[in-house]
C-alpha cells in the first residue's frame, strides 16, 4: 500500500497548481538535495510522458529545481526557482522523452546531479496527491517513499555517494 | 496493527470498534506514526486553517492567473449568491463560491492543501466551510471530517488512483467528490454504511470523466469541475441520508474506476493531447501560452 497516512490524502500544504506535477516533484528534488548534502552545481533532468507534455503549465521544471535548491513543497519562492538557480550558478538542462526504460508511470523523471566530485543519478515517480517514490539510485533499483512531512535527510543518508567512486555514473 | 484495505473492512472495523470512520482513521494514524492523537489532531487543524486562508484570500481576489485563462469567477459567484439570486440553495451555492476561491488560488500558485490532489483541492474546503456557514458545524467537527475524508481517500488511493495522469479526472475530481460526499454524511450523523453509500454514489456519477486540461494547466476545465463536484457531493450525501443505497457496492465502484482508468488512452490522462485541450480554442490557448514563454 503506497498511501499510509491521513496526511498523504489531506496534504501536503503546498503551492499550486498540481500535487503530482508540482508538489511531488519538489520532494524528488529535495531528496536529491539531501543526497548531495547541498544543491547540485550541474544537473541534467529528463522528463517522461505526462511530465514531458505538461511541465510548463504545471511549473514542474520550477518544482524540481526548487527542490534541488532545498525548498519544501509550501515554499512560495518555488515560482522563482529558475531565477534562484541562475543566482546560485546552478547549470541545468532539461530533456524530454516518451517512455522510461526503468518504470512504467506517466509522472517519471531521471535526474543526474553533480556537486564537486559527487555524482548521483536518481529516478523518481510522482504517485499523485504529493506522494513520490524514488525508484533508482545509480542504476540500483530502490523503493523509497517520499511524503512531504518526512525528514528526507534521514531517508537519503544510507544512499549518500562517497565521492569519486561514483563519477562513472554520469 | 490495523490495516484497512476496503470499504467493507472499514465498515466492519467501525462496528467492531464502535467508532466512526474518522475515529478509525485517527486511531490507525496514531498506531502507525507513534504520535499521540492530540499531535495528529493539531496537524490536521493546521491543514484546515490553510484551507480557510485559501478560501478567504481567493474569494476577494479578482485577479487573473498568470496564464490569463482563469481568475475572478469566485468574486462573481459570491456576489451573485450574496444577492440571493442563486437557484441551488445556500449549502451548494456557498460551496460553489468557496470551491472556486480555492481552485483559483491554486492556479495562481498560491498556498493550498491537496485534498487529495491540488487539482481537486477546491471540493472538500467548499463543502466543509459551507456546512460551517449554513448550520454552524464547528471547526473542530470539520477537523474530524478531514479524518473521515482521508480514510475514504486512503482506501480509494490504494485500490485505484487519485491523479488525473494515472486515471483521468474520474480519479481526481471523482475521488475528491466521493470523499466529500461521505464526509458530509458522517458530519450529519449518518452511519458508516451511509457514508460509504454516498461515496459510491458520488464516484459513480463521475465515472469515465477524462483529464483534458487546456494547455496542460490546472485551470480549464479543472476549476469548474471542482465547483460541480461540490454539488454532486451534496446530492449524493442527501440521497444516502434519505436511505437511498448504491446498487453497486463501493469497493466494486472503485474497481470499476480503476479499470476504466486503465482503459483510458494516454491522450485523455493529463497529457493535454485530447478532449477540451485539443478543441480549436484549447489549441489556441496552448499556442499563445507557449509562444509567450519562449
Amino acid at each position: 500500500m503506497e498511501f499510509q497516512s491521513c496526511f498523504d490524502i489531506i496534504g501536503p500544504i503546498m503551492v499550486g497548481p498540481s500535487s503530482s506535477h508540482t508538489a511531488g516533484v519538489v520532494s524528488i528534488g529535495k531528496f536529491i538535495y539531501e543526497l548531495l548534502g547541498d544543491y547540485p552545481q550541474e544537473t541534467n533532468i529528463v522528463f517522461y510522458d505526462s511530465f514531458a507534455e505538461t511541465y510548463q503549465g504545471h511549473g514542474t521544471d520550477k518544482a524540481l529545481i526548487g527542490g534541488l535548491l532545498g525548498m519544501d513543497t509550501d515554499d512560495s519562492r518555488i515560482k522563482y526557482a529558475l531565477e534562484k538557480a541562475k543566482e546560485c550558478g546552478m547549470q541545468y538542462q532539461f530533456e524530454f522523452e516518451n517512455d522510461c526504460e526503468y518504470i512504467d508511470h506517466p509522472n517519471t523523471t531521471i535526474v543526474t546531479a553533480k556537486r564537486g566530485d559527487r555524482v548521483v543519478k536518481v529516478g523518481g515517480v510522482s504517485l499523485g496527491g504529493g506522494l513520490s517514490k524514488i525508484f533508482l539510485i545509480d542504476d540500483e533499483m530502490v523503493a523509497i517513499r517520499l511524503s512531504a512531512g518526512d525528514d528526507f535527510s534521514i531517508l537519503a543518508s544510507p544512499y549518500q555517494p562517497k565521492g569519486k567512486a561514483l563519477v562513472k555514473a554520469i | 496493527m490495523m490495516e484497512i484495505q476496503s470499504m467493507k473492512e472499514l465498515i466492519e472495523a467501525c462496528h467492531r470498534e464502535k467508532k466512526s470512520i474518522g475515529e478509525i482513521m485517527l486511531m490507525m494514524e496514531a498506531e502507525k506514526s507513534g504520535k499521540d492523537e492530540g499531535t495528529i489532531i493539531s496537524m490536521m487543524e493546521e491543514r484546515l486553517i490553510k484551507m480557510k486562508e485559501a478560501v478567504d484570500s481567493g474569494i476577494k481576489d479578482a485577479s487573473t492567473a498568470p496564464s490569463g485563462i482563469s481568475g475572478g469567477d469566485a468574486v462573481k459567484m459570491s456576489e451573485y449568491v450574496h444577492q440571493g439570486k442563486s437557484l441551488s440553495g445556500d449549502y451548494i451555492s456557498n460551496a460553489m463560491s468557496f470551491s472556486l476561491a480555492t481552485s483559483e488560488s491554486n492556479a495562481r500558485m498560491g498556498v493550498i492543501v491537496a485534498t487529495p490532489t491540488a487539482g481537486a483541492a477546491g471540493i472538500l474546503p467548499g463543502v466543509l466551510f459551507s456546512l460551517h456557514k449554513n448550520d454552524g458545524t464547528p471547526y473542530h467537527e470539520l477537523v474530524k471530517g478531514l479524518f473521515t475524508a482521508s480514510m475514504l481517500g486512503l482506501v480509494i488511493a490504494n485500490r485505484s488512483f487519485i491523479s488525473g495522469a494515472a486515471g483521468g479526472c474520474q480519479a481526481e475530481v471523482g475521488s475528491a467528490t466521493a470523499m466529500a460526499a461521505g464526509t458530509i454524511v458522517e458530519l450529519k450523523g449518518g452511519t458508516p454504511q451511509q457514508v460509504v453509500n454516498a461515496t459510491a454514489i458520488a464516484m459513480k456519477s463521475l465515472l469515465g470523466l477524462v483529464c483534458d486540461p487546456v494547455g496542460g494547466l490546472v485551470e480549464v476545465p479543472c476549476i469548474k469541475r471542482n465547483v460541480i463536484g461540490t454539488s454532486i457531493a451534496f446530492s449524493a450525501a442527501d440521497m444516502s441520508l434519505a436511505g437511498v443505497k448504491s446498487r453497486i457496492p463501493c469497493d466494486e465502484v472503485i474497481e470499476a474506476m480503476y479499470k476504466v482508468g486503465k482503459d483510458m488512452p494516454r491522450t485523455l490522462r493529463e497529457t493535454a493531447l485530447g478532449g477540451l485541450a485539443m478543441t480549436e480554442t484549447g489549441k489556441e490557448v496552448k499556442e499563445r501560452l507557449f509562444c509567450r514563454k519562449s
